[in-house]
């Protein structure tokens, strides 16, 4: 990866491929998510809390394998879902900076999606902001608006005992398994209790949405059942 | 007699007057108006001020503090507190320059189920704690014992902390009075009023005049105020068995912001003593105990200055007295003694906190309800706190006694017979030829496991010839125990060093989960 301060000059000419550049979640299982998306991703992934290795702060996130560097959602050249978590559909642009006011927007040169024959431009002919570029632009901007109130409701959630380690312990079709550790799931039965403390509305849906997400753990264990039956049936073809 | 128990009163506040206050109001705030609520006053001369020894302390510490409500990240950051791992023993067998052990916080793999002492000398490599522990490993690395995503108070290795008590008693103080409704008065104690029975009905205040409680805590320090003093209970010297009764210490700051901050406390035997060695996050904490009666205070200070190298120029050592040794009974009447005013040991194990945290939580658990309840919680106190004691006193002795160091009359007197105590005598006749087990501390209020007593049994070059050889399965479940503990050294070659995860903390909270 390198992140470079995005300028009109030195990248106005580059197109991006978008699909392509989605391909690094092909290794990633817990993916990042802003407030005020959590409902509606909470609709598709299982979604909880995790913490950041480096600050061991809470974020939280939407779960898309069942082990570190394993995407079930990628199918080899797309990810298979109807609603993509900003920070995937970014990609590849970032904020830069710590403070939201100041961000810069930041571009990985060495993403697979900067790429001559990609779809979207940056800069028009004249040299106008593209479609595509004015809806990054959007995206960056709600995750960076974003960051504090995200940051409020994780500290409410974990302030009101509201979360809960929940370690995944999964049995495949195969006889195999897996177990995943550091996940935070949100306690049902405290919520009960703590109800009363849950003073806005919004919080109350979105814990709903997280608590309600779980089921789709069924989900990633169907489609890495069906990863376990395609792999030996390739291997049984090769052999 | 049946009169209840209602009101509290410690006099003397420090780290055991606040500690003891902060576990008790934690467990008795209660409901406001219940039937046994207690009313908890600390009354304290602030001018006065604490000792503030004891800057080590045990595991015991995080379930302390979490009973009482303060988080880690605040106490860490209030009290300069880093992660301690354990004692490094330099140079007390041989005083060879390659001489030393680990008494690690972390019990030998697999332990108690399967013992490791039997097989250690079979696996051919390093010293006992390095070969059935992989936190020796940790603290020779200067590696952390937890990560920044651990949660409070929880850890990957087991731990304890290295403190400034002057700033815990702060934190404890404004966490007592501003969360868990303990009245603090600060006041001279001039005068204290008894009743016939000999119970303490009031101490009288220099401006407040008499404080009445139905039970008084002493934590007034080596003063002993109200046990000693005032109720006359005897003081029991064990000077014979352990010699030192001197301190002179100093304050060593860090060559920079990135000097590494050890994750052990180091005990460097010297001719007349030994040096402690404990790494805050802002300084060290460096002073030499020493016996008087085999040296004086300027051959000690020369000897301190060479360790501590051309920094000690500078720095102003503090010379303090220690009388080695317990009240004879710590809980008479209406008064129990915590802390200094029950006793004092030497620093060796870092026994002086957690003797006040078990006092402390005794006291609030078996909290009497009425003044006849009283006498039989304090006979149970009493021989508890004793046994607790000497444990302690032949714990530390066994540091001494097995050294081979010949070059002064205070590691050769040390070893003499007499100065041994004969429960310690008895054990080590069991020792030759068991290694040290559960089966040889059967109480509940042990304060050493039967692993310390490995490690610094083993580190010290103590041989057991068991009885018997062990089986080929007690063989091979020894090398996978082995293998087991080389695996995880591998793996937490990757643990931050103890200074980057103190400077990320000063950033960023742990998490309570």
């Amino acid at each position: 990866m390198k992140l470079v301060q995005l300028s009109r000059t030195e990248h106005g000419h580059l197109r991006i491929n978008p699909a392509l550049a989605l391909s690094v979640a092909a290794n990633v299982h817990l993916v990042p998510l802003t407030l005020s998306e959590i409902r509606t991703v909470a609709s598709q992934f299982p979604v909880f809390l995790a913490k950041d290795g480096e600050t061991g702060q809470f974020y939280p996130c939407a779960l898309m394998g069942l082990e570190p560097h394993e995407n079930l959602y990628w199918t080899g050249s797309a990810l298979d879902a109807d609603h993509i978590p900003l920070n995937l559909l970014r990609l590849p642009f970032f904020i830069g900076g710590a403070d939201p006011a100041q961000a810069a927007i930041c571009l990985d040169e060495h993403s697979p999606g900067v790429d001559a024959n990609g779809p979207c431009a940056i800069l028009e002919p004249d040299g106008s902001d593209t479609g595509y570029i004015t809806t990054i632009h959007g995206i960056l901007d709600r995750l960076a608006a974003g960051k504090a109130p995200t940051r409020g409701f994780v500290d409410r959630v974990v302030g009101l005992g509201l979360a809960r380690e929940t370690k995944l312990d999964v049995r495949f079709d195969n006889g195999t398994g897996a177990v995943l550790n550091g996940l935070y799931a949100i306690d049902e039965t405290a919520l009960g209790r703590q109800v009363a403390a849950v003073t806005d509305f919004d919080d109350v849906m979105v814990l709903a949405a997280m608590a309600l997400s779980l089921a789709h753990v069924g989900g990633l264990v169907r489609r890495k059942n069906r990863r376990i039956e395609a792999d030996a049936q390739w291997l049984g073809a090769a052999a | 007699m049946t009169q209840a128990v209602k009101s509290v009163c410690i006099v003397g506040g420090g780290s055991a007057g606040w500690l003891t206050a902060g576990l008790i109001a934690a467990r008795h705030r209660g409901a406001p108006g219940g039937e046994h609520c207690l009313s908890i006053t600390l009354v304290e001369s602030v001018e006065r001020g604490a000792i503030g020894v004891g800057e080590g302390t045990w595991p015991t510490m995080r379930q302390t503090l979490r009973k009482i409500g303060i988080s880690e990240t605040d106490f860490i950051r209030a009290c300069h507190a880093s992660f301690k791992q354990g004692a490094k023993f330099v140079g007390w067998r041989t005083g060879d320059p390659d001489d030393f052990y680990y008494h690690p916080l972390v019990l030998p793999e697999g332990f108690p189920d399967l013992d490791l002492a039997p097989h250690w000398h079979d696996s051919g490599t390093s010293s006992f704690s390095d070969t059935v522990c992989f936190q020796e490993f940790l603290c020779e690395n200067g590696l952390a014992p937890k990560l920044i995503t651990s949660p409070e108070y929880g850890g990957i290795a087991n731990y304890a902390y290295h403190l400034d008590a002057g700033q815990l008693g702060k934190l404890l103080r404004d966490h007592c009075v501003g969360k868990l409704g303990v009245r603090h008065l600060d006041d001279e104690i001039v005068r204290v009023e008894q009743a016939d029975n000999g119970d303490v009905t009031a101490v009288v205040g220099l401006r407040r005049g008499p404080i009445k409680a139905d039970l008084f805590i002493d934590c007034s320090g080596f003063s002993s105020l109200l046990l000693g003093q005032t109720l006359g209970v005897p003081f029991v010297d064990c000077s014979d068995v352990l010699f030192i009764d001197r301190a002179l210490a100093v304050q060593v700051p860090y060559d920079g912001p990135d000097s590494p901050i050890v994750s052990h406390t180091v005990s460097t035997a010297q001719k007349h003593g030994w040096i402690w060695d404990i790494g805050l996050q802002s300084r060290r904490g460096v002073g030499y105990v020493w016996s008087s009666r085999h040296a004086g205070a300027d051959r000690v200070a020369d000897e301190l200055a060479a360790y501590v190298g051309p920094a000690f120029a500078d720095l102003n050592p503090r010379e303090i007295a220690i009388r080695s040794g317990h009240r004879a009974c710590f809980w008479k009447n209406n008064v129990v003694a915590v802390g200094l005013a029950a006793g004092f040991l030497e620093p060796l194990e870092a026994s002086a906190l957690v003797l006040v945290e078990l006092s402390a939580d005794y006291i609030a658990t078996a909290m009497p309800a009425t003044r006849h309840a009283m006498d039989i919680v304090a006979r149970r106190f009493n021989a508890m706190t004793r046994y607790r004691w000497d444990r302690i006193i032949e714990f530390l002795k066994l540091h001494y006694m097995l050294s081979e160091r010949e070059d002064t009359a205070f590691w050769r007197d040390n070893r003499d017979p007499d100065t041994i105590p004969q429960n310690l005598c008895d054990q080590l006749e069991l020792w030759r030829h068991h290694p040290p087990g559960e089966h040889d501390f059967a109480s509940a209020n042990e304060m050493f496991p039967a692993a310390s007593y490995q490690y610094v049994l083993y580190g010290m070059g103590f041989r057991t010839e068991p009885l018997r050889r062990p089986t080929a399965d007690e063989r091979h479940a020894a090398q996978d125990a082995f293998a087991r503990t080389t695996a995880t050294k591998r793996k937490l070659a990757a643990m931050p060093t103890n200074r980057a995860l103190l400077d990320k903390l000063a950033q960023y909270r742990f998490q309570p989960i």
